[in-house]
């Protein structure tokens, strides 16, 4: 990427931490509890009552974040919408698959309908009347970064501000198949929603630059590749102030912080990282630049820099 | 020079091959009929591609039982459109792949065991990850950085070309394999028999009896080069990509807009975005399903776009069946075989125009013509809507 840095204009997470609206969430968060729910906020204020009754938790967390996002920017329609999703609409998916296999004859459609992954971002699009550019991606535990990269590429090519964010959702069979599958996991499964408005031009309160994001998956990373990519923007690991990560902490940086441990696991986690550097920056003024680190799973690497704004 | 293709592979309910598929579109040939491989469905007909999971397996060397067909079949165009190419340590190489039912034609057999309490493999459902359907091609062709999976419903195929083109040109990548892939699945076939768009016979795209689509199943890769990947690996390009865009129809969840307003915005962005002019469009290869509502909102947009002068157009859904997420990908494949032997091909079973349109599709193969460009276009639920510009590489 290295290319003119870009800004978060706003940001909004629903989650099973107090994040949603909750400015300075980031000082007093404590890590996630196995027995802990989803915060939801009253969706009644964000989402037209007759169609919140027919969607699924990932819907409602999509569509209320994305217009909390609208309206903290204040910019008017984005020119994009892009999603990232790494298990998409896992509800209606079940569901629907339930029905398909259990009843004879003419199945209602809903689920169905609902059960594809870009749904949360058509649904925005709809809540928003938006006729822009509109994407998901589905990237396994990159499916966010991907998105970012998206959405910074859209910024680059003459876009002013887009609507980027990430969502998964948790249902109970997850937990039956993490066990089968012998998959351990460091903090408990959860579900959230988080996204961001990015612009090319500061807007108004904006704090945060996102100056690089970088995937890579299919290998073996590690350390090096991590000093690389803080090299392609002109810094060392001594630069960074703090690390979010997932997997193994960040070797040289001032600070470590597990990021799965506040967020719960989910494949679009980082997301939440995100969103918690973002929170941090903007209230606490020692800390300059940030590193999201997401080796959820080790053949996988996302990094994400963000820099605070100078004053 | 912009955008190169240097590579396509394609396999559908037509054809394993590039060759295979090309000479059944010549001759007028379709793939769909009642369903041999996929059991138990309630579909009467489908596009399947003739060849067992084993069978694939075996052909493609993939030894584990724990793949999806999405992966085998993206894995058996993927690595035609690839061909000889070499890995290397100098050309930046991604892999961007779309697919919407992921493996699901695996976690369809697991749940079925899961809800009957018989012995469920759950190992089944490593596969159930778009993601993972596009980590597996890469694995298998030695492609490692950027992977990526796109999932717009029916439009993914064309998005994963554009995403594709956009990389190499702001310089994140040199060269990148895009395409689609997606299974025939109970799921896919009971969910759109529950929006009753699917029809028992066979379908008619842009006829005025048109009474639903018929699914089907392959996948589609296109090899995109810029030009520092051309110089060092000297590959011949066959076609630009040259425009694209993607739209969001802001309607209905399902269905597209009368007024075919997204649908519109695509054509008319991704053909700006060519640089050509609206007359030099030679042939348009429509996303044309076959139901009621995406022919007439398609042929609208047509109209907005083009006034009385549409060019050729026809669907090659009739011979493939609806692929999904896969469409977008084996039509471009299809428009590189328009372009490069000018042909235009034909609409199967039209007999009578759509009455509030009157547009009439191409119904003959055509091969006396000068094909220099090709829209493509595919359109997807959640109002998603994009266009791709293909032109005779010069």
């Amino acid at each position: 990427m290295s290319k003119p840095a870009l800004y978060l204009s706003a940001a909004s997470t629903i989650s099973h931490q107090p994040t949603f609206r909750n400015r300075g969430f980031s000082a007093a968060l404590e890590p996630v509890e196995a027995s802990s729910a989803l915060i939801s906020p009253d969706y009644k204020a964000y989402i037209d009552a007759g169609l919140l009754r027919r969607m699924s938790k990932i819907l409602r967390m999509s569509v209320a974040c994305a217009k909390d996002c609208m309206e903290q920017a204040g910019t008017g329609q984005p020119d994009a919408i892009v999603v990232g999703t790494g298990l998409g609409c896992l509800q209606d998916t079940e569901k629907f698959l339930n029905t398909s296999l259990t009843v004879e004859g003419l199945l209602p459609p809903t689920s169905f309908i609902q059960s594809t992954h870009n749904t949360m971002a058509g649904q925005i699009s709809l809540s928003l009347g938006n006729h822009g550019y509109n994407m998901t991606h589905t990237q396994n535990t990159l499916s966010f970064e991907h998105a970012l990269l998206d959405a910074a590429m859209l910024l680059h090519e003459g876009d002013r501000n887009v609507l980027v964010g990430a969502a998964d959702e948790h249902i109970d069979i997850l937990e039956d198949i993490a066990v089968r599958l012998a998959f351990e996991t460091s903090a408990p499964l959860t579900s959230a929603a988080s996204f961001f408005v990015l612009s090319a031009e500061k807007q108004g309160s904006a704090k945060v630059v996102l100056t690089d994001v970088y995937t890579g998956g299919g290998a073996k990373y590690g350390q090096e590749d991590i000093d690389a990519f803080l090299d392609r923007n002109g810094l060392q690991a001594g630069d960074i102030d703090l690390a979010l990560y997932a997997g193994d902490p960040v070797q040289g940086v001032t600070g470590n912080v597990d990021y799965l441990s506040l967020a719960g696991v989910y494949p679009t986690a980082s997301a939440f990282a995100l969103h918690y550097a973002i929170d941090l920056l903007g209230t606490n003024s020692e800390v300059k630049n940030v590193l999201i680190c997401n080796g959820l799973r080790k053949s996988n690497l996302g990094l994400t820099l963000l820099k605070a704004v100078e004053a | 020079m912009g955008v190169c293709i240097t590579g396509i592979g394609v396999v559908s309910a037509i054809g394993m091959s590039v060759d295979e598929n090309l000479s059944a579109l010549r001759e007028g040939k379709t793939g769909i009929g009642p369903l041999h491989y996929l059991q138990g469905t309630k579909a009467s007909l489908a596009g399947e591609v003739k060849a067992s999971n084993d069978e694939l397996r075996a052909a493609l060397g993939v030894g584990t039982e724990y793949v999806s067909r999405t992966s085998l079949l993206g894995l058996q165009a993927a690595r035609e459109a690839w061909g000889d190419n070499k890995r290397s340590g100098v050309i930046r190489t991604g892999i961007i792949s779309a697919t919407s039912v992921g493996g699901m034609d695996r976690s369809e057999v697991f749940y079925k065991d899961y809800l009957a309490q018989n012995n469920p493999d759950y190992r089944l459902l490593t596969t159930h990850n778009s993601g993972s359907t596009t980590e597996r091609i890469a694995k298998e062709l030695g492609i490692t950085g950027y992977i990526n999976t796109l999932s717009t419903a029916c439009s993914s195929g064309v998005n994963a070309i554009m995403l594709g083109a956009r990389l190499i040109l702001q310089g994140i990548l040199d060269r990148v394999l895009v395409g689609g892939s997606d299974a025939l699945s109970g799921f896919t076939i009971d969910g759109f028999r529950s929006l009753m768009i699917y029809d028992d016979q066979w379908c008619r795209p842009f006829d005025d009896s048109r009474a639903g689509l018929n699914l089907g199943e392959g996948a589609g890769f296109l090899l995109l080069e810029g030009e520092k990947s051309l110089e060092l690996t000297g590959n011949k390009p066959i076609c630009n990509v040259s425009g694209w865009a993607n739209a969001a129809d802001a309607y209905h969840q399902t269905a597209s807009s009368p007024d075919g307003k997204g649908a519109t915005l695509a054509i008319e962005h991704a053909i700006r975005r060519a640089g050509i002019g609206l007359d030099q469009i030679s042939y348009v290869n429509a996303h044309g399903t076959g139901t009621k509502n995406n022919d007439h909102s398609e042929s609208v947009a047509l109209q907005n776009v083009f006034g009385s002068r549409v060019p050729a157009f026809s669907s090659t859904k009739a011979f493939t069946g609806h692929t999904l997420a896969a469409a977008g990908a084996i039509e471009a494949v299809f428009s590189v075989l328009a372009i490069r032997h000018n042909l235009i091909f034909p609409n199967l079973n039209y007999r009578t125009a759509i009455a509030e349109t009157g547009l009439v599709p191409a119904t003959k193969l055509e091969t006396g013509v000068e094909v220099n460009a090709v829209l493509s276009n595919s359109f997807g639920f959640g109002g998603n809507n994009s266009s791709l510009v293909l032109t005779k590489y010069e």
